[in-house]
């Protein structure tokens, strides 16, 4: 990774702004724009947030628009790119420095035949991915995963920083009336994340069949995740689990706020994902900040995400993944070394290192 | 951490196959892990792992697209306009959609005969290849020389084989099924007939289970790994074999005690003979005058491979001293101890037995606490 010359002869940017097409309450890539925004204002640069569609609960959002007439050869653009979208190749071609941050596009084979729009949109994005790299001065993956793709793709200057997180304010009170909903005397087996074939919840399902069969009868799964986006999928997966007779050991909150996701992560006995594509992983991170046990599936960032904070599995076995979990819940001394190794891994994430990192990255 | 996630998992193994053992882990289990996503196609993503049936299927499948638009106010419009278009183009797309199955039907076809017709240059060389390796395999072991002969000169006097086998006999005593791998001319399954001990044998060559069989006895004539992969879970309730493992390649061995695993009732024992090489003179001498003999197997590490593939009380015996002249004794004290060392070390005994015992069955789904031993009979013979 170099800074670009132009950047280093032109002085400091005269303003730092950030795209998205979509921002939205709640979510880790508008959590992340956000928080650089603030940061961005701390460090002294103009900055602001544009998106084509800002929903109802985030504030302070521009209109793509508008970047078209504000924009100046000395501005900073930061593109977030997790999902085409036609205003991507409009800005650009925008007179201006711009970097890419890329979050990942999942892989459309994860939605043909069960969500063909999904589908179409991923390799659109995949596309128009490969069609930005000539544009991009520089090109940031949130891991080395993420980096590694960008490169596949064309980029040619290319670094990875981490997602930032605002930390403080995953101190925020939980939500007591999810903390009694939740009995602590069963094993409660938590995965977060949006609905979506990728995530491979429908695994999760079926290994809490196993659990529940050969571990603890009385074990739960919570499966905390918006899934509007996958009602396909997301109604399958309520057959499988009725086919499974799990309908009361099977909850599916869908979005949660702040206070209710803190309350999940507090009572959980232990965090798996058999997910088979993450380009980054926030709620991994989150387990391990809030001290809850990680085990996870080995598969794109989410060994990199982890690296030693929880225990990976190297291959996809639901029963080797169900005692694994088993072994975490039950044992004291496993759980807390892998709470302390997690915590020691969060760390890693503080906001403030991250933050310098990016800070150094795009040369401000 | 890598440690510990080894550990875990190694542990995770453990508790499963135990699982497995005592029934928790069963069918219903199986099927519960297995159910395909109900409402429609398995994922495409499960689906590309093994792709020609998914194919076949995706051939036939209809495309859904349902027109209506969801959208306030201008929704009726927009489904109405969609309708439209759909009517106006529905020739062109159907000419269009007609060339691709077409072609989707042609690529399906050429590719399912490409996978059965038969590809001369590819079949000659694998032909060769496979008569090259048999050819290997053959010679490797001198596998034409003719075994009854080789016995004869070299296989040792039955009374001797019965002897050494005879110091077996409590281990197996009151069994109903032995089973006797590399079961040659029959000598263990005579000695366990004779003591009422119910018995038969698999052997690799004809000529010998035929004798065997001329002798009354129950032989079958087959490889021992398959004979073992046809045989029911916990049929057998003792193996012996005498003289096989050396035969085989380290990891033949290994399948065999795996398979034994399966197949062998709890707490049924198992025997296995063969040459010590720590006695030199077997080690750099006997044991290579049978050509058939792959590598020699340390004790040691015998008995390491019963126990991490899980059998119990797993226990070493030496037997068969050396016949024959050996250096005399003589000198003051250190000089006799030494040369008792050296008769030891290249006259010592020339066969040994490794000994374990099938883990007993615990009941019930508790994670800890598996397989522990139960209360039984000693199972090894002493003193000898």
């Amino acid at each position: 990774m170099v800074i670009p010359k132009a950047w280093r002869s032109g002085g400091r940017p005269t303003a730092v702004h950030q795209f998205h097409p979509v921002l939205a309450p709640g979510d880790a890539m508008s959590n992340h724009v956000f928080a650089l925004r603030a940061h961005l204002r701390e460090w002294g640069y103009e900055s602001h947030a544009y998106a084509v569609e800002a929903k109802p609960g985030v504030e302070g959002v521009l209109s793509y628009r508008r970047l078209f007439r504000a924009a100046r050869p000395t501005d900073m653009l930061v593109l977030h790119f997790s999902i085409g979208h036609e205003v991507f190749d409009q800005l650009a071609k925008l007179n201006a420095r711009r970097v890419l941050v890329y979050h990942n596009v999942t892989p459309p084979e994860f939605f043909t035949g069960l969500n063909d729009h999904a589908a179409v949109h991923a390799r659109l994005g995949l596309r128009q991915l490969a069609r930005l790299a000539p544009k991009i001065d520089l090109a940031i993956g949130v891991s080395e995963f993420n980096a590694h793709d960008l490169g596949e793709a064309g980029f040619t200057n290319v670094t990875s920083v981490p997602i930032l997180i605002d930390w403080s304010q995953y101190g925020t009170p939980p939500d007591e009336s999810v903390l009694a909903s939740m009995s602590s005397r069963r094993t409660r087996i938590l995965f977060v994340g949006r609905i979506s074939p990728n995530k491979r919840q429908d695994e999760l399902i079926r290994m809490l069949a196993y659990y529940r069969a050969c571990v603890d009868p009385e074990a739960q799964l919570y499966l905390v995740g918006p899934y509007r986006d996958q009602p396909q999928y997301h109604a399958r997966l309520l057959a499988l689990r009725d086919a499974l007779g799990l309908q009361a050991a099977v909850v599916f909150t869908g979005a949660v706020p702040l206070p209710a996701l803190i309350s999940y992560y507090r009572r959980a006995s232990v965090f798996c994902s058999l997910s088979e594509h993450e380009g980054f992983g926030v709620p991994l991170l989150e387990a391990m900040h809030l001290g809850v046990p990680v085990v996870a599936y080995d598969a794109a960032a989410v060994g990199e995400t982890l690296d030693g904070g929880g225990i990976t599995l190297p291959t996809k076995d639901l029963a080797e993944a169900a005692e694994t979990c088993a072994l975490v819940a039950e044992r004291d001394d496993l759980r807390k070394r892998l709470i302390v190794s997690g915590r020691r891994r969060a760390a890693e994430f503080a906001t403030e290192v991250v933050a310098r990192r990016t800070k150094e990255v795009l040369g401000l | 951490m890598a440690a510990v996630v080894d550990e875990v998992l190694a542990e995770v193994r453990d508790r499963i196959r135990r699982k497995r053992e005592a029934g928790v882990y069963g069918p219903e289990v199986d099927a519960a892990l297995r159910l395909p996503l109900p409402g429609g196609r398995p994922l495409f993503v499960e689906e590309l792992d093994d792709p020609l049936p998914a194919l076949r299927d995706a051939l036939d499948e209809r495309v859904e697209y349902d027109p209506r638009s969801r959208k306030p106010l201008v929704g009726p419009f927009i489904t109405v306009a969609r309708r439209l278009v759909m009517g106006l183009v529905r020739w062109w797309i159907a000419a269009t959609g007609e060339r691709q199955e077409r072609v989707d039907r042609l690529t399906f076809r050429a590719l399912m005969d490409l996978r059965d017709r038969p590809n001369p240059g590819f079949d000659e060389r694998l032909r060769h290849l496979e008569g090259e390796w048999s050819r290997f395999r053959r010679d490797l072991v001198a596998a034409d020389l003719h075994s009854v002969y080789f016995q004869a000169r070299f296989g040792g006097d039955e009374p001797v084989i019965r002897a050494q086998s005879e110091r077996f006999l409590d281990l197996f005593r009151g069994r109903h099924r032995v089973l006797d791998l590399g079961s040659g001319r029959g000598t263990f399954l005579q000695l366990m007939r004779d003591h009422g001990v119910g018995a038969y044998g698999v052997d690799l060559d004809e000529r010998m289970t035929s004798a065997a069989r001329a002798r009354g006895l129950e032989v079958v004539a087959g490889d021992a790994v398959e004979h073992l992969e046809g045989l029911e879970e916990g049929s057998v309730d003792g193996l012996y074999a005498r003289h096989l493992a050396e035969h085989i390649l380290p990891g033949e061995l290994v399948t065999i005690l795996r398979l034994c695993r399966r197949v062998l009732a709890p707490g049924a024992p198992v025997v296995f003979v063969t040459p010590n090489p720590r006695t030199l003179s077997v080690g750099a001498h006997t044991f290579w005058l049978d050509p058939g003999h792959l590598r020699p197997i340390p004790a040691e590490l015998f008995r390491f491979y019963l126990e991490v593939e899980g059998f119990e009380d797993v226990e070493l015996v030496t037997f068969e001293p050396t016949e024959g002249p050996k250096l005399v004794e003589t000198g003051d004290d250190a000089m006799r101890a030494n040369v008792r060392l050296l008769n030891e070390a290249l006259f010592g005994d020339r066969d040994y037995a490794v000994i374990g015992r099938m883990p007993y069955l615990a009941g019930g789904p508790s994670s800890r606490g598996l397989g522990g031993p139960a209360p039984g009979a000693p199972l090894h013979p002493r003193g000898t």
